[in-house]
């Protein structure tokens, strides 16, 4: 295109277009710049007549606010540590904690929204008219209506509508569903446990992360052999981690794993909103499948469910990939909803926080600049994935 | 789309004798879809008794626990919210324009049939009549009025190719009147659905010249243009929608410290800069659905860059975007819920502040089912409708 349109024109005419691409490019750095400095000093201003300056100061101030739940990272000398946020903690560590929040909803959606997504988005095209007709109405009844009235009404509808702690509905033997917050069964660290145990477990894992991202077949079978010897013989040992049941008081319950009241409600909720999308996601790249393929596997005497699970299934998980990565980042985003039930996500403690010592702007950037990098770090987490599932392919 | 594919292929497969009876037909139907392998009969054995458990556990409460009459005491509240009642006049009017750009929408985007016309009829009655008890014969007769006008607006727009051409003007001509008519009780008073509607409205026009600005922008052969705009969709899709409302809120008086600018305005600032980083996304895939030919085509006529993309790019690529467009708009008024952060009271707020009167405060799920089922009829009625332009665009461009 440019060196067709070169050709024709004269030195001179070109050296006209240059000068004038060359203004335009001033003109609107210019105007840009003008625009942003303008909006820069009139705020510097308005600050300046409330006796406030732009500083990132306020962070090592003590935070003077309790968080129902968080943690946060202290500095024992040069040692990290990670340890519950208090009080007297500063605005910097509270907003590490509200950080932390997000992400445990974020990162427990994410895993459970793309398990029932995929179930759901089977269940569509199901053969079953039943089963296809109730995933198609839950799918628009989550798509159709506002997230905010989905997870308001999970806590204030559901959540806060279990009975009293001393009442508590136990399912399963140790399932614990209380207002006080809902109390799994956990996994606890066995204090007298022998290193030569841990060695092991931690060599186990080892092994299997190598066997997933090693890519010889033959090689990832005995390092799997290998894990499952060393945890045959940490349990000999004494196994180092132990289950540790929740036990119900008048209060609650102690031991296990404490979910409170807030953090349920906004997981379920986001969990069955994000469920809907993935649904969407896989049931459209099934259909997208080419119709060959299950005629193929038909004729070859495949059922319908090895046909889905052994063959459709594989290539669809390559295809969603890049979708279901933008559905993640919507799903990190939608946390901050978080502030309606309040629930301490990283927007719920900007906004107490830039209260507190009206930092709105310094607060802003920090908050901006954090959900810039986790979406950044998601679609870079994807886009290996998607390498290395191509790359996958190609070696077969 | 692909389940009705499928199903008409194990039809046409299958053998269907003519004239059997009924119930033969539908123990034929059941053995087929319910009962046709042994994993869909364990299935359809598991969620059949959940299914009626739960349906007879609704209808047990919808007509004999659940009391409806908290729904009638506190309906203008959640329609229209602190709005002043002498100036009640205005939110008719607005009811009128609105049903009238509804029926201009929903007959532009599909081909009324009967049928759909008469349900509509009979729902816009059944309002009247709902609301009858409560305000009285005078609004139940508005309230059927506007139905009907909604009908006739989507004949109107059904009949003839020329509403298509008028649909945008006609659109910012009826913004224009709603704000006029709506504004003078102040902005600080607009509240429940209404707000929902209008700040929706708003935001759905308003993003679009910004948004198609941002696209070109993107692709722009200036570096400056390019960076800039690639720079500003990036950072906004990569935020939350609430942090740029609440932050745009907080930065407004700073900007102009004399002014008092409604939160309205504020909140609709936010959700225009948001989305807009949206539309431009959907026009760019738009932008890159078109023919490299066509853009070549054009230069080589000799026209200008403007013309070249107003005249040949824009309309070409608007057909291919307005289902997503469509789209948009319900993740808009959806996001609307949202602008409790600044202190508006949408519909959700709206309920939740009826619910937040101790009186009122065990009817929790009388209001918010009553929410969810607004909610869930526009949100259906929009992907509905881009759904269905969807497949009309689909059907002329083959």
């Amino acid at each position: 295109m440019e060196m067709t349109e070169a050709r024709f024109v004269s030195v001179s005419q070109r050296r006209l277009v240059r000068v004038r691409r060359g203004l335009i490019q001033t003109l609107i750095v210019g105007l840009v710049v003008v625009l942003v400095a303008w909006l820069c000093l009139s705020v510097r201003s308005a600050l300046a007549a409330k006796g406030i300056q732009f500083s990132f100061g306020y962070l090592w101030t003590a935070a003077n606010l309790s968080l129902s739940e968080g943690w946060t990272v202290a500095f024992d000398g040069l040692r990290p540590v990670v340890e519950p946020f208090s009080s007297s903690d500063t605005n910097a560590e509270a907003l590490v904690a509200g950080l932390s929040n997000s992400l445990k909803v974020a990162i427990a959606a994410i895993v459970f929204s793309t398990v029932f997504g995929t179930l759901v988005g089977i269940g569509r095209l199901s053969g079953n008219w039943l089963v296809r007709n109730l995933s198609f109405g839950l799918v628009e009844c989550v798509r159709n209506t506002p997230l905010l009235i989905q997870i308001v009404f999970w806590y204030f509808a559901v959540v806060l509508k279990f009975p009293p702690a001393n009442a508590a509905s136990h399912w399963l033997g140790s399932l614990i569903a209380s207002q006080a917050g809902v109390f799994l069964p956990g996994l606890t660290v066995v204090d007298d446990a022998q290193p030569i145990a841990w060695l092991l477990v931690i060599g186990a894992a080892a092994s299997l992360l190598a066997a997933f991202l090693l890519r010889r077949r033959a090689a990832g079978l005995w390092l799997c052999v290998a894990s499952v010897i060393a945890v045959v013989a940490s349990v000999w040992l004494g196994f180092p981690v132990s289950v540790d049941l929740p036990v119900s008081t008048r209060f609650g319950a102690t031991g296990g794993i404490a979910l409170t009241p807030e953090f349920t409600a906004i997981l379920l909720a986001i969990v069955v909103n994000s469920s809907a999308y993935v649904a969407e996601i896989v049931r459209g790249a099934i259909d997208a499948m080419p119709r060959g393929q299950w005629e193929a596997a038909s004729a070859l005497g495949l059922s319908r469910s090895s046909t889905l699970r052994d063959i459709i299934l594989p290539q669809v998980f390559r295809v969603v990939l890049p979708s279901l990565g933008n559905r993640y980042i919507s799903l990190t985003k939608d946390t901050s909803l978080g502030i309606a039930i309040g629930y301490p996500d990283l927007f719920n403690v900007y906004g107490t926080v830039s209260n507190q010592t009206g930092r709105n702007l310094e607060g802003v950037l920090i908050v901006i600049l954090t959900y810039l990098i986790l979406s950044w770090a998601i679609s870079a987490g994807i886009n290996i994935v998607i390498r290395r599932v191509n790359t996958l392919g190609g070696a077969r | 789309m692909g389940h009705q594919r499928r199903h008409q292929y194990r039809h046409s497969a299958g053998e269907h004798p003519r004239g059997c009876a009924m119930t033969a037909a539908g123990v034929t139907w059941l053995h087929r879809n319910l009962f046709a392998k042994p994993f869909d009969i364990a299935l359809s054995l598991i969620t059949i008794p959940l299914l009626a458990w739960v349906l007879y556990s609704l209808a047990d409460w919808v007509f004999l626990v659940a009391r409806w009459d908290v729904l009638f005491d506190s309906l203008r509240v959640l329609m229209i919210g602190i709005y002043p009642v002498d100036q009640l006049w205005r939110t008719w009017f607005a009811v009128a324009v609105l049903a009238t750009l509804f029926g201009l929408g929903l007959g532009l985007c599909m081909r009324p049939m009967a049928a759909s016309l008469i349900t509509l009829a009979i729902l816009s009655g059944a309002i009247g009549v709902a609301v009858e008890p409560v305000f009285g014969a005078f609004q139940a007769a508005l309230t059927v009025g506007c139905g009907w006008l909604g009908l006739a607006a989507c004949l109107v727009a059904s009949r003839s190719a020329k509403a298509k051409r008028f649909a945008l003007p006609i659109m910012l001509v009826a913004l224009v009147a709603l704000y006029l008519v709506l504004a003078p009780p102040g902005l600080e008073s607009w509240g429940g659905l209404l707000l929902s509607v209008l700040l929706t409205l708003a935001a759905s026009v308003l993003t679009l010249p910004l948004g198609i600005l941002l696209a070109f922008g993107r692709q722009s052969r200036i570096a400056s243009v390019r960076v800039l705009s690639t720079g500003y969709i990036e950072i906004m899709r990569s935020i939350p929608l609430i942090l740029v409302v609440y932050w745009i809120w907080v930065v407004v008086p700073l900007l102009a410290p004399d002014a008092t600018v409604p939160s309205f305005l504020r909140g609709l600032a936010g959700f225009t800069l948001f989305f807009a980083a949206y539309v431009a996304e959907y026009f760019r895939s738009g932008l890159q659905a078109l023919p490299p030919g066509q853009v070549e085509a054009a230069r080589s006529l000799g026209m200008s860059t403007w013309s070249v993309n107003v005249d040949i790019v824009l309309p070409q690529a608007l057909r291919v975007v307005v289902p997503s467009l469509v789209g948009q708009i319900l993740d808009i008024f959806n996001g609307a819920t949202l602008v409790f952060i600044i202190g508006l009271t949408d519909f959700l707020r709206a309920g939740q502040m009826i619910l937040a009167d101790p009186q009122n405060s065990s009817r929790i799920y009388e209001i918010y089912v009553f929410l969810f089922a607004v909610y869930f009829t526009i949100g259906a009625t929009i992907t509905y409708a881009s759904r269905r332009l969807e497949a009309f665009l689909a059907r002329g461009s083959r």
